[in-house]
């Protein structure tokens, strides 16, 4: 691996920690994988590049974060107020913000931002040299972790992480869950947005379909860091996902260095999550075979 | 204190497995009162708490707490003056949060005020000489996942939690039915404690006749719905298992008498 794919992964693996932050909230926090994300990270793109566009970066930015967070109430809407099961709620926001997305992007499949001044513009001004990039996205996710973790402390924020782990212990304490989990999927997809607002300022364009596959890639990143960081409370938790989106990406890194094609890529990702997902189960039929068979 | 007036409730209305678990229930009780209730299965004791809780909504009739009616109002909010306690001891707490954090979110219904605030340290501190005074030695076990104590402990824990803010109305639902003896023992010797201490209006369901009668002030017995025996005060005392069972087994056959068995 040479220094600038190396910078790559690292780069990559910051930008997607955003996403996985998100997700953190939705699949380990509310317990609930939520698939609004391949759509809310597009719609943050996609505004995103917009603003571009109009030579306005910095609002492109805050911009896809409320648009991101939109979506995140519609979802959680759909599930508490409409009753519509958790994960057809996602799939039915997803598929409209397709549309939507489209909407935003003026009908345009791919919004191309090359040359255009981008926040990363600003962080070459500032920062000289190769890591500029690295530079600005850790001060972002230095912000959105410091956001986080004390939101997570607050009555607020603690009431979310109940309402994930017991309802009605909630509901027994006075907390309208339904509320709850608007504000929950909200932040949560508010930040997938602003992963997706980063990574098409970052690459310098937007796609309808750079979406496809992020629940899963997220997932494998917070898979990866739980194996690397036990024991979690929330800020270990924050942590343990940004070095596992990170690892992630040298791995995906180091596969690309050999002889398999990029588009085997996402089907690598589903097998990570698959398998850190099921070694638990096997593990545990492989003891009780091997338990019966030392009886016999 | 509570009022309940004509309360009805029926599941699976206008089918053929309409049954009606509340007839017509009228219920008084009195501010500092700990009423237990015993009933066989069915009799509708769980449906009175999830009407009175707003679990479920009853089909027709009034429920008045403190004088505010409340028949209608969303369980949530409820909540703030009820305190319950289940059957499970998991039901209660959330586990993957610390004994602490579990806490302070019990504590939370008294101060909604400001979402955005960090339970200070004087909270804290309360929290933790509550959770002192249970004597289980868990004041040194605040940041340990409440999901990690034992069933008895849990069901300590939540007692607490149910009772940390006074609640105008505590309901406890077989909360030591799923607990071993000895922790069963132990927990509702608490409950009787805390209860007496900080003089809670108290709605206790059982299946322990005995310990029906020795705690509180006041049993009822509840069968199809409605309340068939309610005894207090002088009646109650130095009566046995044996002599409620007779009075349950009177009422019932007098039930016989009264209406067309055949029907």
């Amino acid at each position: 691996m040479n220094l600038i794919s190396f910078i790559g992964a690292i780069e990559l693996g910051l930008v997607y920690s955003l996403l996985a932050f998100g997700t953190y909230i939705s699949f380990r926090i509310l317990n609930v994988a939520d698939l609004t994300v391949d759509g809310s990270f597009v719609l943050g793109a996609a505004v995103s590049a917009v603003y571009v566009v109009n030579d306005k970066p910095a609002a492109g930015l805050v911009m896809a974060i409320a648009a991101g967070t939109i979506a995140g109430v519609v979802t959680a809407v759909l599930q508490t107020k409409a009753g519509i099961q958790p994960i057809l709620s996602g799939i039915l926001t997803m598929t409209g913000l397709y549309s939507v997305n489209l909407m935003v992007m003026d009908g345009k499949a791919n919004i191309p931002l090359l040359n255009r001044t981008s926040i990363f513009t600003y962080a070459e001004a500032v920062y000289d040299g190769k890591a500029y990039k690295i530079f600005a996205l850790l001060i972002i996710i230095a912000l959105v972790f410091a956001i986080l973790n004390w939101f997570f402390r607050t009555q607020l924020g603690l009431s979310i992480r109940a309402a994930g782990d017991n309802e009605d212990m909630c509901r027994a304490s006075s907390i309208d869950t339904d509320f709850i989990k608007i504000v929950g999927f909200a932040l949560s997809n508010g930040i997938v947005a602003l992963s997706g607002a980063l990574v098409a300022q970052m690459q310098q364009s937007a796609d309808v379909n750079m979406g496809t596959g992020m629940v899963v890639i997220s997932f494998a990143s917070i898979i990866i860091g739980g194996v690397i960081i036990k024991n979690k409370t929330i800020t270990l938790g924050l942590f343990s996902v940004i070095i596992g989106s990170v690892i992630y990406r040298f791995i995906i890194a180091l596969i690309l260095t050999t002889s398999f094609p990029p588009s085997y890529l996402k089907l690598i990702s589903a097998l990570v999550v698959i398998t850190a997902l099921s070694v638990p189960k096997i593990k545990r039929r492989r003891g009780i075979s091997k338990l019966r068979k030392g009886r016999v | 204190m509570l009022k309940i007036e004509s309360v009805n409730k029926v599941f699976n209305k206008n089918t053929l497995d309409s049954h009606l678990s509340l007839n017509n229930l009228n219920l008084t009780i009195s501010e500092g009162e700990f009423v237990t209730i015993i009933g066989g299965n069915g009799a509708g004791k769980s449906t009175l708490f999830n009407v009175i809780s707003g679990t479920l909504p009853c089909d027709s009739g009034t429920i008045k707490l403190d004088g505010q009616d409340i028949t209608y109002m969303p369980e949530y909010k409820r909540a703030s003056y009820i305190g319950r306690i289940f059957q499970d001891p998991m039901k209660g707490t959330a586990p993957n949060l610390t004994v602490g954090e579990n806490l302070i979110i019990a504590y939370m219904r008294s101060v909604k005020k400001n979402i955005l605030k960090m339970p200070s340290k004087k909270e804290k501190n309360y929290i933790k000489d509550h959770l002192a005074a249970l004597n289980l030695g868990l004041e040194d076990r605040i940041n340990t996942k409440i999901g990690l104590l034992s069933g008895g402990q849990r069901q300590a824990v939540t007692l607490v939690m149910a009772t940390l803010v006074k609640p105008k109305l505590l309901l406890l639902d077989e909360h030591t039915a799923s607990l071993d003896p000895i922790s069963a023992e132990s927990v509702l010797k608490l409950t009787d404690k805390i209860v007496h201490e900080n003089n809670i209006t108290t709605l206790m369901i059982t299946h322990n006749i005995s310990s029906a009668l020795m705690l509180g002030t006041r049993t009822i017995m509840m069968d199809s719905g409605n309340i068939v025996i309610d005894i207090e005060g002088h009646e109650r005392e130095g009566l046995s298992v044996q002599d409620v069972l007779q009075k349950f087994n009177k009422v019932k056959n007098k039930e016989f008498d009264d209406d067309n068995v055949l029907l």
